[in-house]
């Protein structure tokens, strides 16, 4: 692996976001706007009676959602943005191998995640004077799990992708949203239906978001959820990881032109 | 020296055989022709030859190296060119010679653009983003890309399809200066036989897959014996073909012009016999067989034979 063309592909996303207003709206208006409408969601309830840590729940929940979606984003749409420019030739006619191009995906993400997330820290912390950044260390265990989540989600999408192509490029943005009622961002596990309730066991985002809002009620980090949801994130990524490159070499069986 | 060897190349997908156990190879400084018609198997070999498509069976070796097993150390000195692939849309010329430039092991990187700049004539399009550039200038930017590592083996598809004739013919020009001044080696697929005429030191047809001739553009124009003679007639065209089909000669009229296709041979016999007829021609011109011919020739057995 070397760095310098993990380096060049990175540079290559990064002069385009720069000037692709989809990108930058995805990475900070949509936040902005999410947090406006459920920031004054919260506060109505809270109003009603609904609780002091109301709105800190939510805009925790909703906050910590964000690196659970920007990271699957970046890495399935990463692969879109080649396919769309008819660059993924460019790329693999050069030295640069999948691992390496994996990876610049995978560091993008980080580096954008952290963008939007310090954005949207900053406008709760504007907005509503909520200050999640306070919770930040206690939140830590939790955040590594929603983004190994990401990945794992971003990884399996773009084997589809890969397999696929553009004609089912729409799970990029939509994939991940499957797993939002399991994962109990806004509310706990306890509420859901019996069956779901089964389900969301296996959800390693459920854990998360559970043990965020025990931070929140109790200032204590549960590790038992941490390591639950930390273990199954990294079954799940093994495994998504496994199907993307089987994936890649399925695609060179075809030729990298077919997916173009 | 051969630079690059294919032995027994093979690619099925499923039951069809794009590729047929071809065997060939690149020498050193060698510009290397890679003719046939739509369908033929050439861009399913140079995907092969790019790493970007998996053999079913042969192998390629660069350098004495096999491309699988070597890959990284292989395409840091090779790389392409072709239509059917974009740089990013949105980027600026100058962002897309930047980033490729980190994708090879460079050791000046800045100096290397510049030198690319001034060879490829790019000075007023740097600041330009690539989806405003004419099909011209961003075949020419696409090229200084595949230039950008100082390639010993560079593979180009069509390098001058949908070019107008004057920056093809820069293009050309720049390729056989490189040539020369450095001795690199090209593959070159092109529909322009004129083209792969002028360019190419040797030419590999093509077809359903298989090589079917292996030899020097001249050499291949050398097989057909039919040549064109393009004659002027002022009055008595008709007469002339009808002689011309009295002899089953395959001509084509154009005004007052009649091409007549005829064995080099039989010329001369056939210029008396109009002249004993009294039908006299103001202008002739004669035109060898070229490699166009051979490749019409190749095709039309083939249409024949299915």
């Amino acid at each position: 692996m070397k760095f310098h063309r993990i380096y060049g592909l990175m540079l290559r996303n990064f002069y385009a976001f720069r000037k692709n207003m989809d990108r930058l709206t995805d990475s900070f208006y949509w936040p902005t706007i999410d947090l406006i409408m459920w920031g004054l969601t919260s506060q109505f309830f809270m109003n009603m009676g609904g609780g002091n840590n109301v709105l800190l729940m939510v805009l925790s929940g909703l906050v910590m959602w964000l690196i659970l979606w920007k990271s699957q984003y970046e890495i399935s749409v990463n692969l879109l943005d080649e396919l769309w420019n008819k660059n993924l030739i460019n790329l693999f006619v050069s030295p640069v191998t999948f691992t390496e191009w994996l990876v610049s995906a995978l560091i993008l993400g980080i580096i954008k995640v952290i963008a939007s997330f310090s954005f949207a820290l900053g406008i709760a912390y504007l907005l509503y004077k909520v200050r999640i950044f306070d919770y930040g260390l206690q939140f830590l265990p939790y955040m590594l799990v929603l983004l190994l989540s990401g990945w794992t989600v971003g990884i399996f999408v773009t084997g589809l992708i890969f397999r696929y192509g553009t004609k089912i490029q729409a799970f990029a943005w939509t994939m991940v949203w499957v797993f939002g009622p399991f994962s109990a961002i806004y509310f706990p596990v306890s509420i859901l239906p019996i069956w779901a309730q089964q389900i969301s066991k296996f959800i390693p985002m459920s854990y998360a978001f559970e043990g965020m809002r025990g931070v929140i009620s109790t200032g204590i980090i549960d590790y038992q959820k941490f390591f639950i949801g930390v273990s199954l994130a990294c079954i799940y990524l093994s495994l998504s990881l496994v199907f993307l490159y089987r994936s890649f070499a399925k695609v060179m069986q075809k030729g990298l032109l077919k997916v173009e | 020296m051969a630079i690059l060897n294919v032995k027994n190349l093979t690619k099925k997908f499923k039951d069809f055989t794009a590729v047929n156990d071809i065997s060939f190879e690149l020498r050193e400084g060698e510009i290397l022709g890679f003719l046939g018609p739509n369908g033929a198997g050439k861009t399913t070999t140079i995907q092969m030859l790019l790493g970007i498509l998996t053999p079913t069976s042969g192998s390629i070796e660069y350098f004495g190296k096999d491309l699988l097993k070597h890959r990284e150390e292989i395409l840091e000195q090779v790389n392409f060119s072709t239509t059917y692939t974009n740089l990013p849309w949105v980027l600026k010329v100058s962002e897309c010679l930047t980033f490729i430039s980190y994708l090879y092991d460079i050791k000046n990187r800045k100096e290397r653009i510049k030198e690319l700049v001034e060879v490829f004539d790019l000075g007023g399009l740097l600041n330009k983003n690539i989806s405003s550039l004419s099909s011209g200038q961003n075949t020419r930017v696409n090229l200084a890309k595949s230039f950008i590592n100082n390639p010993k083996v560079l593979l180009l598809d069509e390098p001058t399809a949908s070019l107008d004739p004057e920056t093809a013919d820069m293009v050309r020009k720049i390729l056989l200066k490189e040539q020369k001044e450095h001795g690199i080696s090209i593959i070159l697929t092109s529909h322009n036989m004129n083209e792969v005429e002028t360019v190419c030191n040797r030419v590999i047809f093509i077809n359903n897959g298989t090589v079917v001739a292996n030899d020097t553009p001249q050499s291949l124009a050398k097989t057909i014996k039919i040549s064109h003679i393009e004659l002027r007639f002022d009055e008595g065209i008709n007469q002339v073909i009808e002689f011309c089909e009295m002899q089953k000669l395959i001509s084509r009229k154009d005004g007052k012009y009649l091409t007549v296709d005829i064995k080099e041979v039989d010329i001369p016999n056939f210029l008396k016999t109009l002249i004993d007829k009294e039908l006299f021609y103001s202008e002739i011109s004669i035109e060898k067989p070229s490699l166009e011919d051979y490749f019409l020739e190749n095709i039309k057995i083939e249409r024949k034979e299915a």
